[in-house]
C-alpha cells in the first residue's frame, strides 16, 4: 500500500469541491443545494489538512475548525431560511423562486 | 451740516409718517390727513429754510465757484475706484433744492387738502421719500449717489403712480414709467462705467475738469443723454410721462412737472463741460430737444384729458430745456427749469383743483363756465396760463425768450432749432388757451351730478395756489439763477434781444387768438387722439418683441431643446438598461453560474498572465 | 497665520445639533432648529469676527485661521480647514440660511419633524465642510454629502411629481461632481508620477495643475468647471433646476437657491481661479458670454413665469449670471464683488421665498394669472415683500446694488459686451418682479379670508423681527460697504 501523498488529498478535495459546485448549479431543490454548499466546504476543508501536511503547520488544521464551526451556524441559518421560503412561497424549487426579478 | 440736515428732514419725515401708518394699521384705526400731512410738511418746510440758509452762506462766501460741500462716510472703495457719500451745494444745485424744498412744501400742503378722505400716512411717506431722493440726486457729490438719487425718484414715482393700487390701469401706468426710466437708467449706468474706466473717477466735481478722448466724450455724452430722455421724458422714451397722470394730481405736479422731470436737465447742466466736448452729442441733443417740442405740442392739441394736456405740455417745455442744453446755453434751460416748475406747478395744482370740485370728472368737453364758480382757481390759473404763454412780466416770458433768443446766437446755435422752438411756441399758446377757454369760459358743459356740488377748494388747496402764482409771476425777475463755464465762442448769428422779444410775444399772441377764435363759441366735442402712435408702436414692438422672445426661449429652448437633451439621455439610460436587464433573470443558479465562469475567467487570467498582472 | 483647532466646532455642533434634534420633542422641534441655527450663526460671526469686521484686507489675512488633521494620508486627504476672507462669507451665510430657512415653516412640519430638522443640520454641516476645506478630497465628500439631505427633504416633503424633478437633479448634479472626482484623480496621478509626495491639498495641486500640458489642463478644467457650472447653474446646464425648485418644499428652496448655488460660486473662486488661471483665461470671452446669456435668458423666462416659485427661481439663475460675471474677470477686484454679491443674493433670494412661503400659508393657491389684492390684507409681510422686492432688482442704497454696480464697473473693462447684455438683464429684472409683486400685491381684494382663520394674520413676532433685521442689514451694508471691500 503506497503513502497517502498531499497531493492525492488535493485531488480528492477538488473533486468534492467541484461535486459539490455541480450539484449547486444544478439541482433546483434548496436542501440539496444546501447540502451541496456543505459538500463544498469540506471539500476546501480537505484542501487546508492537506496543505497544512505540505507546509508542516497547524495553521491549516485551525482554519479548519474555524469552517466547520462557521459551516454549522451557516446551516442553521440556511435551513431556517429554506423553511421560511417554503412557509411563505409552498415551495423548495430554486427556478419558482424569483421575486428578485426586476 | 446744514446740507446733510436738508435733505435728511424728508426721509424724517417718511419714518415718522410710516411708523404713523403701521402703528394705526396695527390699530385698525384710519390715520389722519392732517396729522400725516402737517408732519411730511414741517419737514419739507423746515428743508426749505435751512436751504435757504445754505443759500445765503453760499452768496456770503467769497470766489468765483463757491461750494459747500460736506462728506458723510466713504460708500465704495475697491481699487482704484473711491466713491464718497456726501452733499456739495454750489449755484446750480441751490437753485434745484430752492425749487425741490419750496414748491415741495407747497405741494404737501395743497395735498393735505386734496387728499382728504382718500389719503393716508402711506402717500405722505412716499412723497416725503421722493423728496428725500431728488435732494440726493441734485446735492450728490458723485455719479453713483445722482444714480442712488435717479433711480430713487423713479421708485417714487413708481410708488405714487400707482397710488390707487386697486386700479390694474394704474399699476400698468406706474410699471411703465419704471420700466421705461430703467432703460434709461442703464445709460447713466453704462456711462459711470466708461467714465471710470476713463477718467478714473466718479466725483462730478473732477469728472467735470477731464478731457475725455473725443469718441469716449461722444459716446459719454449720449448715454448720459439716454439717462435724461428716460427721466424726463423726451424722444425716445416719453410715453410714460401722459399715462403717469393716473397718479393723484399733486403728484403729477411736483413730480412730473416741477422736479423729477428736470433732473435730465440738472445732470446735462452739471456734466456741461463734458457734454460740450462733442458737437455730436450736443447736435443730438438740441434736436431731440427741439423734435419733442414739436411733436408734444402737436399732441397736445388733440387731447382732451385736462391732464394729459398738461403732461404733453410739460414733455414739450423740457424739449425746450434740452434744446437749450444742445445749443450751449444750459443756463437758460436751468432758468426755464425754475419758471417752469413755478407755472406748471401751479397749473396742474389749478387743475387738481379743478378736478377736486368737480368730483373727478377730467374731460375739458364736460367742464365749460367754471370762471364764475371757481374764482380763485381762476385767477391763479390765469396767471399760470400767461406764464407759459411767455406774456410779460410773467416768469415764462424771461426764460422762454432767453431760449429763443439762444437758439440763435448760442455757440452752437441753429436756425433750424429755433424755427422748431418757435413753432412749438405758437402750438403752446394755442392748445393753453384751448385748455383754457375750454374749462372757465363758455356755457357749463357740467354733468347734472357733477355740478350739483361744485364747490372752490379749502383754503389748505387755495394758498398754495396763490403762493405759486405770485411766483410764476415776479420768477422771472430774479434773472438766470446760474452761470455755467460754457463755450461762448462765436455765435452762430448775432440778433438783438429786442427783435426775439417782440417775436415771441407776437407768437403767443397769435396763439391765443387762434386758439380763443377756435373754442370761445359752440364747443364740438372732439375725441383724444395720439397722431403719432408712439405708444402703439412701441406696445407693438418691443412689448411684443420681448415677449415673444420669452416665449421663443420657453417653448423651444426651454422646454423644447433642454428637455429634449434630458429625454434623449433618460431614454439612452434606459435603453441600456433593457438591454442589461435581460441577463437578470432572476434564478439564484444563473447568478452562481455566472459568478463561477467569471472566477475562473479571472483565475485564467491570473495564472496565464494577461496584462502583466500574471508574473 | 495662525494654527489652531476652534475651526472643527464648525463641523462638530452642526452633527451635535442633528443628533440631538432626534430627541428633542416633536411638539419644540421647530423652536428647538431656530435656537439652535440661531446660536450657531451667533458663534459662527463670533468665530469669524476677527475676519469680517477686519478694516483692512491685511488684518483679515492675519485672523485668517487654518486647522489641520490627518485623515487619510495613502491618497493624501487631510483635514484641513481654513477659515479666511474668501470662507467666512460664505460659513457665514450658510448659517443665516438655516436660520431662515428653519424659520419658514409649513405642512412639512406636521410631517416627521424630527428628521427634517436633523436633515437640516447635516445640510449645514455638509456645506461647512465644503466651504472650509482646504483639501479637494475632503471638498468633494462635503459637496456630495449635500445631495442626501436636499433628496430627502424633496423626495419626502416636496409636492406631487417631484420624482423626476430629484432624479434629474441628482443625475445633473452628479454627472458633474463626479467629473470633478475625475479632475482630482487626475491631477493626484500627475502629482504620483512626478514623484511628489501625495497630497490633495490645494496647496500643492496648484503647482501640479500649473506643470500640465495644454490639452491636459483643459480637460481637468472643464471637469471641475462643469461640477461648479450645473450647482451654481449657469445657462445652458440649468435645466434641472427650475422643477425642483418648484415642487421642494419652501425650506428646501431657501436652502437651494440661497447657498447651494453658492457652492458652485465658492468653488470656482477657491479652486478654478488658482488651479488654472491660464485655461480660465483662454475661455475668458467666452465664460462671460455665457454667464451674460444666463443673465438674458433666466430673466425672460422669468418674465414668462405664472408660477411665482418658477419666477423666483429663474430670477435666482439670472441674478447669479451676475455674480459670475464678477468671477470671470478672474480679477482680485471683480472676484470680491461677487462675493460682496452673493452676500446680498444670499439674503435677498432667501428673504424672497421666506416671504413667498408666508404668502403660500395665507393664500389659496400662488398663480400670478390674476391679480389677487393682497397687499391690503397684509400690508406689513407686503411692505417687506416689497422692500426685499426692490433689493431684489438692487435699487440703489442696497446691497445688492453695491455688488452689482461693482461687478458690473469691474467686468466693464474686460467685456464690453457681456457687460452691456447682462445691463439689459437688470431692465427684465425689473420688469418681471414688479409683475411678481403686482400681481399679487395689488388689484382689487380678493374676498378669500385666507386659507384658514387662523393663518389670516400679518407677519408678526419672531418672523417680523427676523424680516426686519435682515432687511435692515441690505440698506445698511448697501452703503457701509467696508466691510466686505476692506479697502482692497
Amino acid at each position: 500500500m503506497t503513502m497517502l501523498e498531499p497531493w492525492m488529498m488535493l485531488v480528492v478535495s477538488l473533486v468534492i469541491f467541484g461535486v459539490g459546485l455541480f450539484g449547486l448549479l444544478v439541482r433546483k431543490n434548496l436542501l440539496v443545494m444546501l447540502m451541496c454548499v456543505e459538500l463544498m466546504l469540506n471539500g476546501v476543508n480537505l484542501s487546508f489538512v492537506a496543505f497544512s501536511k505540505i507546509h508542516n503547520s497547524l495553521d491549516g488544521h485551525l482554519a479548519v475548525l474555524f469552517v466547520m464551526t462557521v459551516a454549522a451556524a451557516e446551516s442553521a441559518v440556511g435551513l431556517g431560511l429554506v423553511i421560511a421560503l417554503f412557509r411563505t412561497l409552498k415551495t423548495v424549487d430554486s427556478d419558482q423562486i424569483q421575486i428578485l426579478r426586476d | 451740516m446744514i446740507i446733510t440736515l436738508l435733505v435728511f428732514l424728508p426721509l424724517l419725515g417718511f419714518a415718522l409718517n410710516a411708523f404713523y401708518h403701521f402703528n394705526s394699521a396695527a390699530r385698525k384705526r384710519e390715520p389722519s390727513v392732517w396729522v400725516a400731512g402737517l408732519i411730511a410738511s414741517s419737514a419739507m418746510v423746515a428743508a426749505f429754510v435751512c436751504a435757504l440758509i445754505a443759500w445765503a452762506r453760499l452768496k456770503g462766501s467769497a470766489g468765483v465757484g463757491p461750494v459747500l460741500e460736506e462728506s458723510l462716510f466713504s460708500w465704495m472703495n475697491l481699487g482704484a475706484l473711491h466713491v464718497e457719500f456726501g452733499y456739495r451745494f454750489d449755484r446750480l444745485s441751490a437753485a434745484f433744492t430752492l425749487v425741490i424744498t419750496g414748491v415741495g412744501a407747497l405741494i404737501h400742503f395743497y395735498s393735505i387738502g386734496y387728499m382728504e378722505n382718500r389719503g393716508s400716512a402711506r402717500y405722505f411717506c412716499y412723497l416725503n421719500l421722493f423728496c428725500f431722493m431728488m435732494l440726493n440726486l441734485v446735492l450728490g457729490s458723485s455719479l453713483p449717489q445722482v444714480f442712488l438719487g435717479w433711480e430713487g425718484v423713479g421708485l417714487a414715482s413708481y410708488l405714487l403712480i400707482g397710488f390707487w393700487s386697486k386700479e390694474m390701469a394704474n399699476i400698468a401706468a406706474a410699471q411703465k414709467a419704471f420700466l421705461m426710466n430703467r432703460i434709461g437708467d442703464l445709460g447713466l449706468l453704462f456711462a459711470m462705467f466708461i467714465a471710470f474706466k476713463f477718467a478714473g473717477t466718479l466725483d462730478l466735481a473732477r469728472l467735470a475738469g477731464f478731457e475725455f478722448r473725443p469718441d469716449v466724450a461722444t459716446v459719454f455724452g449720449l448715454l448720459i443723454f439716454l439717462a435724461c430722455t428716460g427721466k424726463s421724458a423726451q424722444i425716445p422714451l416719453f410715453t410714460w410721462l401722459p399715462d403717469a397722470m393716473a397718479g393723484p394730481t399733486p403728484v403729477s405736479a411736483l413730480i412730473h412737472a416741477a422736479t423729477m422731470v428736470t433732473s435730465g436737465i440738472y445732470l446735462l447742466a452739471r456734466l456741461n463741460p463734458v457734454i460740450s466736448q462733442s458737437t455730436t452729442v450736443l447736435l443730438v441733443i438740441s434736436a431731440v430737444g427741439a423734435a419733442t417740442a414739436l411733436m408734444a405740442a402737436i399732441t397736445a392739441c388733440f387731447q382732451s384729458d385736462i391732464k394729459k394736456v398738461l403732461a404733453y405740455s410739460t414733455i414739450s417745455q423740457l424739449g425746450f430745456m434740452f434744446a437749450a442744453c444742445g445749443v450751449g446755453a444750459a443756463e437758460a434751460g436751468v432758468f426755464h427749469v425754475v419758471t417752469h416748475a413755478f407755472f406748471k406747478a401751479l397749473l396742474f395744482l389749478g387743475a387738481g383743483s379743478v378736478i377736486h370740485a368737480l368730483s373727478g370728472t377730467q374731460d375739458v368737453f364736460k367742464m365749460g363756465g367754471l370762471r364764475k364758480r371757481l374764482p380763485f382757481t381762476f385767477w391763479t390759473f390765469t396767471a399760470g396760463w400767461a406764464a407759459i404763454l411767455g406774456l410779460f412780466p410773467f416768469s415764462g416770458f424771461f426764460s422762454k425768450d432767453m431760449i429763443l433768443h439762444e437758439a440763435l446766437v448760442a455757440a452752437h446755435g441753429n436756425p433750424w432749432v429755433f424755427g422748431v422752438l418757435a413753432f412749438s411756441a405758437l402750438l403752446t399758446a394755442f392748445y393753453m388757451t384751448r385748455l383754457y377757454v375750454l374749462v372757465f369760459f363758455g356755457e357749463s358743459r357740467l354733468s347734472e351730478e357733477a355740478g350739483s356740488h361744485v364747490h372752490e377748494s379749502p383754503l389748505v388747496m387755495i394758498l398754495p395756489l396763490v403762493i405759486l402764482a405770485v411766483a410764476s409771476l415776479a420768477g422771472g425777475w430774479f434773472g438766470v439763477p446760474v452761470h455755467l463755464e460754457t463755450a461762448h465762442g462765436e455765435g452762430a448769428s448775432s440778433v438783438s434781444p429786442a427783435v426775439i422779444m417782440a417775436l415771441s410775444l407776437l407768437i403767443a399772441g397769435v396763439g391765443a387768438f387762434l386758439g380763443y377764435r377756435k373754442y370761445s363759441g359752440t364747443i364740438q366735442v372732439e375725441a383724444t387722439k395720439d397722431p403719432f402712435r408712439v405708444d402703439e408702436f412701441y406696445g407693438a414692438v418691443v412689448g411684443r418683441g420681448v415677449k415673444s422672445l420669452a416665449s421663443f426661449f420657453g417653448r423651444y429652448l426651454e422646454d423644447g431643446f433642454f428637455q429634449k437633451i434630458l429625454q434623449v439621455s433618460g431614454a439612452a439610460v434606459d435603453l441600456g438598461g433593457n438591454l442589461f436587464k435581460t441577463v437578470q433573470t432572476g434564478s439564484a443558479q444563473g447568478y452562481l453560474l455566472m459568478m463561477v465562469l467569471a472566477l475562473l475567467g479571472l483565475m485564467f487570467g491570473l495564472v496565464f498572465g494577461v496584462n502583466g498582472y500574471g508574473n | 497665520m495662525e494654527i489652531s483647532d476652534s475651526l472643527s466646532f464648525l463641523l462638530t455642533l452642526p452633527l451635535f445639533a442633528m443628533v440631538l434634534s432626534l430627541v428633542v420633542p416633536r411638539a419644540v422641534q421647530r423652536g428647538y432648529a431656530i435656537f439652535a441655527s440661531l446660536l450657531f450663526l451667533a458663534l459662527t460671526v463670533y468665530e469669524s469676527s476677527g475676519i469680517l469686521f477686519a478694516t483692512s484686507a491685511a488684518t483679515a489675512a492675519r485672523f485668517a485661521v487654518e486647522h489641520q488633521l490627518q485623515w487619510l494620508p495613502q491618497i493624501g486627504a487631510k483635514l484641513s480647514l481654513r477659515l479666511d476672507s474668501v470662507s467666512a462669507w460664505f460659513v457665514v451665510m450658510n448659517a443665516l440660511t438655516a436660520v431662515i430657512a428653519f424659520s419658514s415653516k409649513g405642512v412639512w412640519y406636521r410631517k416627521s419633524p424630527k428628521l427634517f430638522t436633523a436633515l437640516g443640520f447635516f445640510l449645514l454641516f455638509g456645506l461647512n465642510t465644503a466651504f472650509l476645506s482646504q483639501d479637494l478630497i475632503v471638498f468633494y465628500l462635503g459637496y456630495e454629502s449635500v445631495f442626501i439631505p436636499m433628496i430627502f427633504m424633496v423626495g419626502i416633503w416636496g409636492e406631487n411629481q417631484k420624482a423626476s424633478a430629484v432624479f434629474r437633479f441628482f443625475l445633473m448634479s452628479f454627472l458633474g461632481s463626479i467629473l470633478m472626482l475625475v479632475s482630482v484623480f487626475f491631477l493626484l496621478s500627475r502629482q504620483v508620477k512626478d514623484g511628489g509626495a501625495v497630497s490633495s491639498h490645494l496647496g500643492s495641486l496648484i503647482p501640479v495643475a500649473g506643470g500640465l500640458p495644454e490639452l491636459h489642463a483643459k480637460l481637468a478644467f472643464f471637469g471641475f468647471f462643469l461640477a461648479f457650472a450645473i450647482k451654481v447653474p449657469l445657462v445652458p446646464f440649468h435645466s434641472w433646476l427650475k422643477d425642483v425648485y418648484v415642487l421642494a418644499p419652501f425650506p428646501a428652496t431657501i436652502w437651494m437657491s440661497a447657498i447651494l448655488s453658492k457652492l458652485g460660486v465658492y468653488g470656482m473662486i477657491r479652486f478654478v481661479m488658482p488651479l488654472f488661471p491660464q485655461t480660465m483665461g483662454t475661455y475668458q470671452g467666452v465664460l462671460m458670454a455665457i454667464a451674460a446669456c444666463s443673465v438674458v435668458y433666466a430673466a425672460l423666462l422669468a418674465y414668462r413665469s405664472n408660477q411665482p416659485k418658477a419666477l423666483l427661481a429663474y430670477s435666482s439663475i439670472s441674478h447669479l449670471g451676475f455674480v459670475m460675471l464678477g468671477v470671470f474677470t478672474m480679477k482680485n477686484q471683480g472676484a470680491l464683488s461677487a462675493i460682496f454679491l452673493s452676500v446680498g443674493h444670499t439674503m435677498v433670494s432667501a428673504l424672497l421665498f421666506f416671504l413667498l412661503s408666508k404668502i403660500d400659508e395665507r393664500s389659496e393657491g400662488l398663480d400670478l394669472g390674476v391679480p389677487r389684492g393682497l397687499s391690503q390684507q397684509f400690508p406689513v409681510l407686503f411692505t417687506a415683500l416689497f422692500v426685499v422686492m426692490l433689493a431684489s432688482v438692487s435699487l440703489p442704497g442696497t446691497l445688492n446694488f453695491a455688488g452689482e454696480f461693482l461687478v458690473l464697473l469691474n467686468s466693464w473693462p474686460v467685456s464690453t459686451l457681456s457687460t452691456v447684455v447682462a445691463g439689459f438683464g437688470a431692465v427684465l429684472g425689473a420688469a418681471y418682479m414688479l409683475k411678481f409683486y403686482q400681481q399679487m400685491g395689488f388689484g382689487a381684494s380678493s374676498t378669500d379670508p385666507g386659507k384658514q382663520g387662523a393663518h389670516a394674520e400679518d407677519l408678526s413676532g419672531f418672523e417680523l423681527v427676523l424680516v426686519f433685521l435682515l432687511i435692515m442689514a441690505v440698506v445698511v451694508f448697501g452703503f457701509q460697504t467696508s466691510i466686505f471691500l476692506k479697502g482692497n
